[in-house]
């Protein structure tokens, strides 16, 4: 490796730092010169130590200290749930709709017709069906990330070559081994941009299904905190769901690639 | 390997029955409204064993037929049988090789060979034994792992041919699977098919619009002509193996072919 691929891979690690090395370093700047007051926009050092306390304090230091563990794991159930609920119910929905025309044309109006309603529509209604809690958040998670896993299983399964499909017919390989031999490993790459995007949503509506009054949860630390005017809590709420976004989704992708050769083998 | 291809003779004694007879076959396809036909009265028979072309200038149909004898499509008029018995759907009993690409991208030339073993229901020890023999007789011994984005054109279609190869269908249908390939990988992979032919005697149906291809492999010749597709002519290919493509026969079979298609 000569000098030039070295440095080429250095900046390579080094990409994705950039733009969050320069945005807490204009924070920074901002907050010491005092361009803002600290009620719109607190200190870093200030989110360090509150985020600090929130993660490893104990209950008893102050209002929020110590809460991240009941708090995440109770989204994170959530999360889970409805996310679950969604793939379950979208993986073979979309590749039966995407196989099978008489399914296709029976489900695509409805599906496209709920679609276009914004999911935030569904919250009263949520409400007063499963009341405030687990079953109306984990309800607008899977209502809500039904629909990229669902499509994009759908047009996968549709790419794939029906030569694959002829192949494996003239090799004795049909209808239900063939869907498991090819065409859900075909379509793969198209299935897990649909979960990933579908996980993506899922954080969204995590949020909006905790802002509505349960007593944990990381959306309902930052609803919360507005009320009482802790933006630094807000801010540590966010900070962390952005991080625990991130860090599923590569747990997502590399679960898929380590349990399915389809997945790891295609780009 | 040895150079003493087997000459089968085109004129086998009529009391070796055809392995598959095609009779009166006809094709429609429907456009909108109207009805288009793609093959018309098309009549022949495949003795076992043999090396038969189906040559014939693009949209005659081939591929149609092909389709046909491998039972993904179903004819609109006449029958085919193999060993009598009429065909109902595809199997591993008549195997094709397809022209483009057809491998499945996310599994290894090892997987791929061994996908219909698995569907036979063999069990694994046997499978890979049967793999390693046929992945050497395709000289692909040293790809074994790689997948097919990582190999050439003319390695995937070795890989094609040995999948299909090792579940020792009764007739082996081949639609141009060497059409996309560069001249002298394709002159390479119809050596190859030769020596397979001869070590393991399939009967082999081959589609091709390439009249030197068709000389250089075939025992007889079916020239289709189009519009609809139908049988120009059957024409035999007298020549011993292995055959020399300088050589003036071989040049008089390819003219005669050529007129044939021309008129």
């Amino acid at each position: 490796m000569d000098n030039r691929e070295k440095s080429g891979l250095a900046l390579n690690r080094l990409l994705p730092w950039i733009i969050p090395v320069v945005f807490v370093a204009g924070w920074l700047i901002v907050a010491e010169m005092r361009i803002l007051p600290a009620y719109l926009l607190p200190h870093p050092v200030d989110i360090l130590d509150c985020g600090y306390a929130y993660i490893f304090g104990s209950p008893g230091d102050g209002m929020y200290a110590g809460r991240f563990l009941t708090d995440a794991g109770a989204s994170l159930v959530r999360v889970g749930v409805g996310f679950a609920v969604a793939a379950t119910l979208g993986i073979p929905l979309g590749v039966m709709s995407g196989r099978l025309p008489v399914v296709d044309r029976l489900l695509s109006t409805s599906v496209n017709g709920i679609r276009a309603v914004p999911g935030i529509s569904w919250l009263p209604l949520a409400l007063i069906w499963f009341g405030i809690g687990l079953k109306t958040t984990v309800f607008l998670v899977a209502l809500a990330a039904f629909f990229p896993i669902y499509i994009n299983s759908a047009s996968g399964v549709r790419q794939v070559s029906p030569v694959l499909l002829q192949a494996g017919a003239m090799m004795g390989i049909r209808s239900l081994r063939g869907t498991f031999a090819i065409l859900l490993p075909s379509a793969m790459p198209y299935i897990i941009s649909g979960l990933r995007l579908g996980l993506g949503i899922s954080w969204a509506y995590l949020v909006l299904g905790e802002l509505t009054g349960v007593t944990n949860g990381l959306g309902a630390v930052i609803m919360d905190a507005r009320m009482v005017g802790r933006i630094d809590v807000i801010i540590v709420g966010i900070i962390i769901i952005a991080v625990i976004g991130r860090l599923s989704d590569q747990l997502l992708d590399a679960s898929m690639k380590f349990c399915l050769k389809s997945a790891r083998r295609s780009a | 390997m040895t150079s003493n291809f087997k000459v089968i003779s085109p004129h086998r004694p009529a009391s070796a029955p055809p392995i598959l007879e095609i009779s009166e076959l006809g094709r429609v396809y429907r456009m909108n409204q109207s009805f288009l036909p793609v093959l018309e009265g098309v009549s022949f028979d495949v003795q076992p064993g043999e090396m038969l072309c189906i040559l014939g200038p693009s949209g005659c149909g081939k591929t149609t037929l092909l389709n046909i004898l491998s039972g993904f499509l179903k004819p609109s008029e006449g029958w085919v049988r193999l060993h009598g018995k009429p065909i109902a759907r595809p199997g591993p009993d008549r195997c094709v090789v397809f022209q483009e690409d057809a491998l499945f991208p996310w599994l290894t030339v090892v997987e791929n060979m061994a996908f219909g073993l698995k569907g036979k229901g063999i069990p694994r020890r046997q499978r890979q034994v049967l793999v390693d023999r046929y992945l050497s007789l395709v000289g692909l011994s040293a790809f074994r792992d790689y997948l097919p984005s990582e190999i050439s054109g003319g390695m995937k279609q070795r890989v094609a041919l040995a999948r299909v190869l090792i579940l020792e269908p009764e007739i082996l249908l081949m639609d141009e699977p060497f059409a996309a390939l560069d001249a002298q990988t394709r002159e390479e992979m119809q050596h190859l098919l030769l020596r397979l032919w001869e070590t393991l005697s399939h009967t082999i149906v081959f589609v091709t619009h390439d009249v030197r291809e068709a000389v250089t492999l075939a025992d007889r010749v079916i020239v289709m002509e189009k519009n609809p597709g139908k049988v120009k002519e059957l024409v035999d290919i007298d020549l011993a193996r292995p055959r020399d493509i300088d050589d003036d026969r071989f040049n008089r079979r390819c003219a005669r072919l050529h007129d044939l298609l021309r008129n």
